[in-house]
């Protein structure tokens, strides 16, 4: 399966195959590290380190080996801390993207997995978020309830977690149903 | 008779809090006298018990939490401290909640929990849920509290977290939850109990649904954060008041239903709210759902 490929580099046949993971001590880690790797022209995906690899709650970015060096100075660079880089992307899994809405007339739902945030339609005040059972998750409710949606950080900015990497998902397709198009 | 609830709180270094779970007269949640802040998640849960507790005239739930924002950092400090407070306090029930799901900590926990405590029933819900799950530890649990999207995560041997359960669980109607009670149950992945909620809760004893509560019909509930840790925290509440697993999920499902339609629950109102329902609820109600009458 084709997970990505770099769109500025010329890849040779079969480059594409040749996958390994960055692992991080922490969610937020990976997700920085994604950011910083896009930012610096690679088009990386976030996934579930296999099995043997994972504490509970962990994501890893998968990028060609063939990258994997200047992956890696790119990630010093941004301060990315890296725990470990491995060859093995066997047992690696995506991110659940089942995402659906619900209108409830005043009010728009959607969920993200099990993650749910809910939007006042004309004002555009996040009312409710919920789901999920990692710690930032009452911790972006806090941050987040009660302000413009257009005016908040990404929860994937504040959170730490899956959970909260989830609710970003939600976050952005609430704003694509309310604002149209995507949202940077 | 005492409920331990071991979670944490959303402050940024948050001390170790431990004692007594007390409703504030602003309907704020206090833990051994110390406020934490009112959100969706555990004050949210522990409001729901303690309600019951004081309907029941039963010991209030005591409660063993650390700040924690999604770092791990409270999350780890509670883990030192879980055993000595639940060897001191001897808790019928524990109740794991909003953790970090780390595999490691929650197999040392148990099977230390199993030798200081071995009476005690354990429930997990929330971030305990997915630490219990994915080490593999699931069958050692009492009672779990998943919502729809959570027993996919129960029933998906592969995965440690709902953020990757697999899609073919989903199916053409999304989540069944009687199909994936069966097979959590099967694959190990689910305590003998489990209270699913969802526009309809399911009841299922080792696989097999034992009850099913749809009355009322509240779907705002499922929009306002917080309503499914009230429900564990009901039944967390009743469980450790001794009611019966099922019962104990059972009366939590339509406690929390009525309180939703007592409150005029909107996707705007907040768990709190709810909580504050409760009282009436449970006296109008419990003696003729689960016959636990309070003179």
């Amino acid at each position: 399966m084709r997970l990505f490929s770099r769109k500025d580099k010329n890849q040779s046949p079969g480059a594409e195959e040749a996958l390994g993971l960055f692992l991080f001590e922490a969610v937020n880690d990976a997700i920085a590290a994604e950011r910083a790797l896009k930012t610096a022209g690679y088009d990386v995906h976030l996934v579930a380190p296999p099995p043997h690899l994972r504490a509970g709650c962990d994501l890893s970015v998968a990028v060609t080996r063939v990258e994997h060096v200047g992956a890696e100075r790119a990630l010093a660079e941004a301060g990315v801390h890296v725990r470990e880089w491995v060859n093995d992307t066997d047992g690696t899994a995506s991110i659940c993207d089942l995402v659906t809405s619900v209108d409830f007339g005043e009010w728009l739902m959607v969920r993200a997995g099990n993650m749910k945030i809910v939007v006042e339609k004309a004002s555009g005040v996040i009312v409710n978020t919920s789901g999920g059972g990692c710690p930032d998750i009452p911790y972006l409710n806090l941050e987040l309830v009660g302000k413009r949606v257009d005016e908040v950080p990404r929860p994937k900015d504040l959170g730490y977690t899956l959970c909260g990497l989830m609710l970003d998902r939600a976050y952005v397709e609430v704003r694509s149903q309310l604002e149209g198009g995507d949202v940077a | 008779m005492t409920l331990l609830v071991v979670a944490t709180y959303p402050v940024v270094d948050g001390p170790v809090l431990e004692g007594v779970v007390t409703i504030e007269p602003d309907g704020g949640i206090a833990i051994g006298g110390t406020r934490v802040p009112s959100s969706q998640g555990t004050s949210a849960m522990l409001g729901a018990a303690a309600q019951v507790a004081a309907h029941l005239g039963t010991p209030a739930p005591h409660a063993l939490v650390a700040g924690d924002i999604g770092r791990g950092d409270g999350t780890r400090h509670v883990y030192e401290h879980l055993v000595e407070v639940a060897a001191r306090i001897r808790p019928s029930v524990i109740a794991f909640h909003y953790m970090q799901p780390v595999m490691a900590l929650m197999r040392r926990a148990v099977e230390q929990l199993a030798e200081s405590v071995p009476d005690t029933l354990l429930v997990a819900d929330a971030g305990g849920m997915y630490a219990a799950k994915a080490a593999g530890l699931a069958n050692r649990f009492e009672l779990m509290t998943p919502d729809v999207g959570e027993v996919g995560f129960l029933a998906d041997p592969a995965v440690t977290h709902p953020a990757y359960v697999s899609h073919y669980l989903f199916g053409n109607e999304g989540f069944d939850p009687v199909v994936l009670a069966g097979r959590a149950h099967e694959t190990g992945g689910a305590a003998r109990v489990l209270l699913i909620k969802g526009v309809r809760d399911h009841i299922a004893r080792d696989g097999v649904i034992e009850a099913e509560v749809d009355d009322p019909c509240v779907p705002e509930l499922e929009a306002i954060g917080g309503t499914g840790d009230t429900v564990t925290g009901l039944a967390s509440a009743f469980l450790a008041a001794g009611f019966p697993t099922v019962d104990a999920a059972r009366c939590a499902c339509l406690a929390n239903r009525e309180a939703g339609r007592a409150m005029g629950a909107t996707p705007a109102l907040h768990a709190r709210d709810l909580v504050a329902a409760l009282p009436g609820v449970l006296r109008d109600n419990l003696c003729r759902w689960g016959g636990a009458c309070v003179v």
